[in-house]
C-alpha cells in the first residue's frame, strides 16, 4: 500500500469579500515509501496549495472541502490539530518555500534542532548535541556552526540546515515547497544534490512541489504535471521525458533547451492560466493549446489511463487509441513537441555577430562600496577592473552568479553610481560623454538614450496607472508629445510589443495583465523614447517558464529592427545564447571571461564558466543515451 | 529568424476586468462593523449640521428666554446664563466642530504629506536633515502651551485662526509616519523607471508615490480630523474658542463658569460631552475600517 494516499482532494477558498475560488479539484495521486515524487506547475496552478494541505497547515480562507489524505492507513485530511502532532516531523516533515525566514532569528540553529529533538525522542544532553552533529555533517555543515545565530549564515547554509532540521526525527515523508527558490544557480544545484543523495541514502519519501521543471525532472522518479487546480499528467519521469503526453507538458518542456546545441529551439505557451473564480466550461487548458479540437472547450478530459502514465487530455487519449472519436475531430498523429510559437537560434545566426561601432566603452572600472560601522569603515570591492565594450546594435549578456556585481555595473552604466576608478564613456550621437560626469539636466537626457527594463514585471509598473498613463510619461517629457499624437504613439508602442489592438490595451490597469505582458508593457516603456541602449536586468527570471520564450523573442526582435544595443544581465546561459551575441563573465567582481556568446558556451575557458554551465538543470542528458 | 503562430488569443482571456477602486474600497471598509456603526454615525452628525437650521427650535444666539431653567418641552436642555436654548446651542455647535474637524484634518495633513513625502524621497541627504530636524523640533514644543499662547494673543479668534493653529501643532507625527511609509516605497522598481521615463522628482513623489499610499493618507486625515475635533473643544472649553460662532466646547465653558453641575443642571454639561465623544469614537471607528485598505491581513477573510 501506498505511504501517501491522496484521493479526489478538493480544496476552495472561500475568502468573504470575493467569490469563492476552487483552488484544487479532484485531485488523486500517491506516493509509495521512499519515492521521489515532483509536481510542477506555474503560478497559481495550486501546487503550493496541495503541499500545505497534505501537511494539514492550510489557512483560513481555504478549507479541504472534499477527498481523503491518507497516510500510512490513517486518513490525516480529518484529524485534529492535537491528533496530528504526533504525525508533525516525525513522520512527514518539510522544507518551506521561504526556508531564509523559517529559523528563528533570535535563538542559537543547535537550540531549534534541540527543541525538536527533545520534543519527539528521548535523546537529552550529550545524546542530542552527536545526533545534531550527524544532521550537521548529513548536509555538508561545519558543525561548528552549531551555535550560529541565523542571520550569521549565508542564504545555502540557512537552506541546508533546514533540510538537516526536516530530517533531525528521521521522517518517513517530506514535502519540499520549492526549496531553492531565491537561490543561487551554483548554490542550489549543491543543494538539490545533496537532497538526492540523501533521499538515497535514508529512503524517505519525497513530495518536490517546484515552478523549475528542470530541477523536478532532474531529480525525480515521477513526474505529475499540474494546471488550473488539477494533475493534467502523470508519468515516469524518463518517460515523461521521452513521450509527454498531455500538450502543457510539451510547452513546459519546450522552454528548455541546450544552450551547446548547434540549433536551440524553445517554444513557449502563449496566454494565461484562466481565473480559477471563472473555470471555463470543457479542459481549462483548451483556450492556448495549439492541438485542441472541437471536444476541448465542451468537455472535461477525464484521467486516462496511458501505458504506465496518467493524462487528462482528449486529443492524447484519442491518439493512443485510449478513447474513441466520438466527434470525428481531425486529431493528426501524436507529437513529442509543442505545437505552439517557438523561437528558434541556429549557430549561424549566433556567429554571425554583428560587429557594429562601440556605444559604451567600460574601461578598467571598480566600485568599492565604503560602510562605516561606528569608527570602523567596511571597504566591500562590489567591482574590480572590469573592462568590456557594448556595440550599437549588438546585445552583450552580463553572466555571474548573485554578488558577482552584474547589477553594480548595470547602475554605473545608467548613470545611478559612480564608479570609484575607472571611466565609463558614452559614445552618443551627439558625441563621447562620460557617464560619471554627468549631472542633472544632462544626465536626465542621458536616460533618453538609456533604458531599463526591471527584473519584476510586477513592482516595475506603477499598479495605480493606467498603461496608457504609464507610457505617456517618457513620450511627455522627452518628446513633447501632447493630444491624439501622444495617443497614437502610446497605441504604436503597444502594438510594437504585441499587444494589439493597442485601444484595448490603453485603460487597463498592470494587475489584469499576465507577467509576460506585463513585461511587454516595460519594455514598450523603455522603446518610448526610441533608446540606443537598453539595460535588462535579468527580464525573464521572474516569469513563468513557459513564457519566458515570448519575451526573449521580442528582444531579438527590436534588436534585428531596430538596431538598439542591450546590456543582458542574466544568470541563466541558455537565454543568453539565445538572445546574445557576447557574453562577459563576471565571478566575484571581476571579468574571468568574454567573448562571443557560442565560443564562450561551447568551449569555456575559465572554471567558473564550466561551473555556471554544469549548473544548468538537463533534463534531457538521461534520455539522450 | 523565428516562427510565431499567434493563434491564442491572449487578450481574451485578461480576465473580467477590476472593479472601479472607488467601489471596491467601500466594500472593504464596509464590511468592518465598526466602521459601519462609524460611517452612520458620522452620517447623522453630517445631517444634523446641514439641516441645524430646520432641527433647532431657536437660534444659536437666541437669548430671549428665562435664564437658567431646567429640561422642560419648550427647552429640552434647559437655557443657559444668556437665556439661550443649550438644545438649539448644541445643534448648532455640531457645524463648528465638522467644520474644524474637516479644515484642521485637511491642513494638517496637506503639510504632513508635503514635509514628509518630500523628507522621505531625500532621504541621507541634507534637505531630508533640514525637513526631520524641523519635525522632530514639532514634535518635542509642548502643543497645549502653545497654541493657548498662540490663541490668547490673537487680536479675532475666529475660525480661520483656530483651525490653522491647530493644523500648525499637529502636523509633526504624520509626516514621520509620512516619512517612513515613503522610504519603503520609493526604492520600487516603478520608481526609478519614473526617474528613467524623464519625470521629476515632485512629480515621482506625488503623482507616482502617493497614489499607492493613499489608504495611508484616508487613515491619516480622519485621525488628525479627530485631533482637530478634540483640540477645538479642549480650547472652547478653556474660553479660547471661536468668539463668533458656539461650539460644544463653548457650551461646556459656560455651563462651567455657571457652576451647572452645582445647579444641579447635568443636561447642560453632560450632553455636549456626550455628542463630542460619540463623534470622536465614530471617528477611531472608521479608521478601523481604512486600516483594512492598507492592511489585508487584517480582513476577516
Amino acid at each position: 500500500m501506498a505511504l501517501l494516499d491522496v484521493r479526489d482532494l478538493s480544496i476552495r477558498y472561500e475568502p468573504k469579500q470575493r467569490a469563492a475560488v476552487d483552488a484544487v479539484s479532484h485531485l488523486s495521486f500517491s506516493i509509495d515509501d521512499g519515492e521521489f515524487v515532483g509536481l510542477i506547475g506555474e503560478s497559481g496552478s495550486g501546487k503550493t496549495t496541495v503541499g500545505m494541505a497534505v501537511l494539514r497547515l492550510l489557512e483560513r480562507p481555504g478549507r479541504i472541502s472534499g477527498g481523503s489524505i491518507t497516510f500510512d492507513g490513517t486518513d490525516i485530511a480529518h484529524l485534529s490539530q492535537d491528533e496530528l502532532r504526533k504525525y508533525r516531523w516525525r513522520e512527514i516533515s518539510t522544507v518551506f518555500q521561504s526556508s531564509m525566514n523559517s529559523l528563528n532569528p533570535v535563538t542559537r540553529v543547535e537550540a531549534q534542532f534541540a527543541d525538536v529533538i527533545q520534543c519527539h525522542t528521548a535523546l537529552r544532553g550529550r545524546e542530542v548535541t552527536e545526533r545534531i552533529r550527524t544532521l550537521f555533517d548529513m548536509v555538508l555543515i561545519d558543525p561548528k556552526f552549531m551555535t550560529a545565530f541565523p542571520h550569521e549564515l549565508s542564504g545555502g547554509m540557512r537552506q541546508r540546515i533546514n533540510l538537516a532540521l526536516a530530517l533531525a526525527i528521521g521522517p518517513r515523508f517530506v514535502v519540499l515547497d520549492e526549496p531553492t527558490t531565491g537561490l543561487d544557480v551554483v548554490v542550489q544545484h549543491s543543494i538539490l544534490e545533496n537532497v538526492r543523495r540523501l533521499q538515497a541514502e535514508l529512503g524517505f519519501a519525497v513530495l518536490f512541489i517546484s515552478h523549475d521543471l528542470g530541477t523536478v525532472l532532474d531529480l525525480s522518479d515521477r513526474t505529475m504535471v499540474m494546471y488550473a487546480g488539477k494533475i493534467v499528467e502523470e508519468q515516469a519521469t524518463r518517460q515523461l521525458l521521452r513521450e509527454p503526453l498531455h500538450p502543457y507538458t510539451k510547452g513546459l518542456l519546450g522552454s528548455y533547451g541546450d544552450p551547446r546545441a548547434e540549433t536551440v529551439r524553445i517554444t513557449y505557451v502563449p496566454g494565461r492560466p484562466p481565473d480559477l473564480a471563472h473555470r471555463p466550461g470543457g479542459c481549462a487548458f483548451a483556450a492556448r493549446c495549439p492541438e485542441r479540437i472541437d471536444g476541448c472547450t465542451e468537455l472535461e478530459p477525464a484521467e486516462t489511463e496511458i501505458g504506465d502514465g496518467l493524462v487528462a487530455c482528449h486529443v492524447a487519449a484519442i491518439q493512443r487509441g485510449a478513447a474513441d472519436n466520438t466527434t470525428g475531430a481531425e486529431v493528426g498523429p501524436a507529437i513529442r513537441t509543442f505545437a505552439g510559437p517557438q523561437f528558434v537560434k541556429s549557430a549561424a545566426e549566433s556567429a554571425e555577430a554583428v560587429r557594429g561601432r562601440p556605444l559604451v566603452t567600460v574601461d578598467n572600472v571598480s566600485k568599492t562600496y565604503v560602510r562605516r560601522q561606528g569608527l570602523r569603515a567596511v571597504r566591500t570591492e562590489a567591482v574590480t577592473g572590469a573592462s568590456f565594450v557594448l556595440r550599437r546594435g549588438g546585445v552583450t549578456a552580463l553572466v555571474g552568479q548573485s554578488g558577482s556585481g552584474k547589477s553594480t555595473i548595470a547602475r554605473m552604466i545608467t548613470g545611478v553610481d559612480a564608479p570609484t576608478s575607472g571611466q565609463i564613456t558614452f559614445h552618443g550621437s551627439d558625441g563621447d560623454q562620460v557617464v560619471a560626469r554627468m549631472r542633472g539636466r544632462r544626465l536626465r537626457s542621458y536616460r533618453g538614450s538609456v533604458q531599463m527594463v526591471f527584473q519584476d514585471p510586477y513592482s516595475a509598473l506603477n499598479p495605480t496607472k493606467t498603461l496608457g498613463a504609464t507610457l505617456a510619461r517618457p513620450l511627455i517629457n522627452f518628446q513633447h508629445l501632447h493630444g491624439t499624437q501622444l495617443r497614437d504613439r502610446v497605441i504604436d508602442l503597444l502594438e510594437t510589443v504585441a499587444l494589439s489592438p493597442g485601444g484595448r490595451f490603453v485603460n487597463r490597469y498592470p494587475h489584469e495583465l499576465s507577467g509576460g505582458q506585463r513585461q511587454r508593457v516595460v519594455i514598450a516603456r523603455a522603446l518610448a523614447v526610441e533608446p540606443e541602449l537598453i539595460v535588462a536586468d535579468e527580464p525573464i527570471s521572474s516569469l513563468d517558464v513557459s513564457i519566458r520564450a515570448e519575451v526573449l523573442e521580442l528582444f531579438d526582435k527590436l534588436v534585428h529592427e531596430r538596431s538598439v544595443g542591450i546590456l543582458y544581465i542574466t544568470h541563466d546561459l541558455l537565454s543568453a545564447r539565445m538572445l546574445c551575441d557576447e557574453v562577459v563573465v563576471l565571478n566575484e567582481g571581476k571579468v574571468v571571461e568574454q567573448g562571443p556568446s557560442l565560443d564562450v558556451i561551447r568551449s569555456p575557458q575559465d572554471d567558473y564558466t564550466r561551473l555556471l554551465l554544469d549548473a544548468i538543470p538537463n533534463p534531457f542528458a538521461a534520455t539522450r543515451d | 529568424m523565428s516562427s510565431t503562430q499567434n493563434a491564442v488569443l491572449p487578450e481574451e482571456q485578461v480576465a473580467a476586468a477590476g472593479t472601479d477602486p472607488v467601489d471596491r474600497w467601500y466594500r472593504v471598509v464596509w464590511s468592518s462593523k465598526k466602521a459601519r456603526v462609524g460611517v452612520v454615525v458620522v452620517a447623522i452628525y453630517v445631517l444634523v449640521a446641514l439641516l441645524a437650521p430646520v432641527i433647532a427650535p431657536y437660534g444659536p444666539t437666541d437669548g430671549s428666554f428665562t435664564p437658567l431653567t431646567g429640561p422642560s418641552a419648550q427647552h429640552l436642555l434647559g437655557t443657559n446664563v444668556a437665556g439661550v436654548d443649550v438644545f438649539s446651542q448644541v445643534i448648532y455647535g455640531s457645524r463648528v466642530s465638522l467644520l474644524v474637524g474637516l479644515l484642521g484634518g485637511l491642513l494638517a495633513t496637506a503639510i504632513a504629506l508635503l514635509i514628509g513625502m518630500v523628507s522621505g524621497y531625500a532621504e541621507g541627504t541634507v534637505v531630508d536633515d533640514v525637513l526631520t530636524f524641523l519635525t522632530n523640533t514639532a514634535l518635542v514644543i509642548p502643543v497645549l502651551p502653545l497654541i493657548i499662547t498662540l490663541v490668547a494673543y490673537s487680536d479675532t479668534r475666529g475660525i480661520p485662526l483656530i483651525v490653522g493653529v491647530i493644523a500648525f501643532t499637529s502636523w509633526a507625527g504624520a509626516a514621520r509616519s509620512k516619512r517612513a511609509q515613503i522610504i519603503t516605497l520609493r526604492n520600487r522598481d516603478f520608481v526609478t523607471a519614473a526617474k528613467f521615463s524623464g519625470d521629476g522628482t515632485f512629480r515621482i513623489i506625488f503623482s507616482e508615490i502617493l497614489p499607492n499610499m493613499t489608504s495611508l493618507v484616508a487613515a491619516a486625515f480622519v485621525g488628525a480630523a479627530t485631533g482637530a475635533i478634540g483640540a477645538e473643544a479642549g480650547l472652547a472649553v478653556l474660553g479660547l474658542g471661536s468668539s463668533d460662532s458656539v461650539s460644544w466646547g463653548t457650551i461646556l465653558y459656560q455651563a462651567d463658569a455657571a457652576g451647572a453641575i452645582s445647579q444641579g443642571l447635568f443636561v447642560w454639561v453632560f450632553v455636549p460631552g456626550l455628542v463630542l465623544a460619540i463623534l470622536i469614537t465614530s471617528m477611531a471607528f472608521i479608521n478601523f475600517g481604512i486600516d483594512l485598505l492598507s492592511n489585508p491581513h487584517l480582513r476577516e477573510d
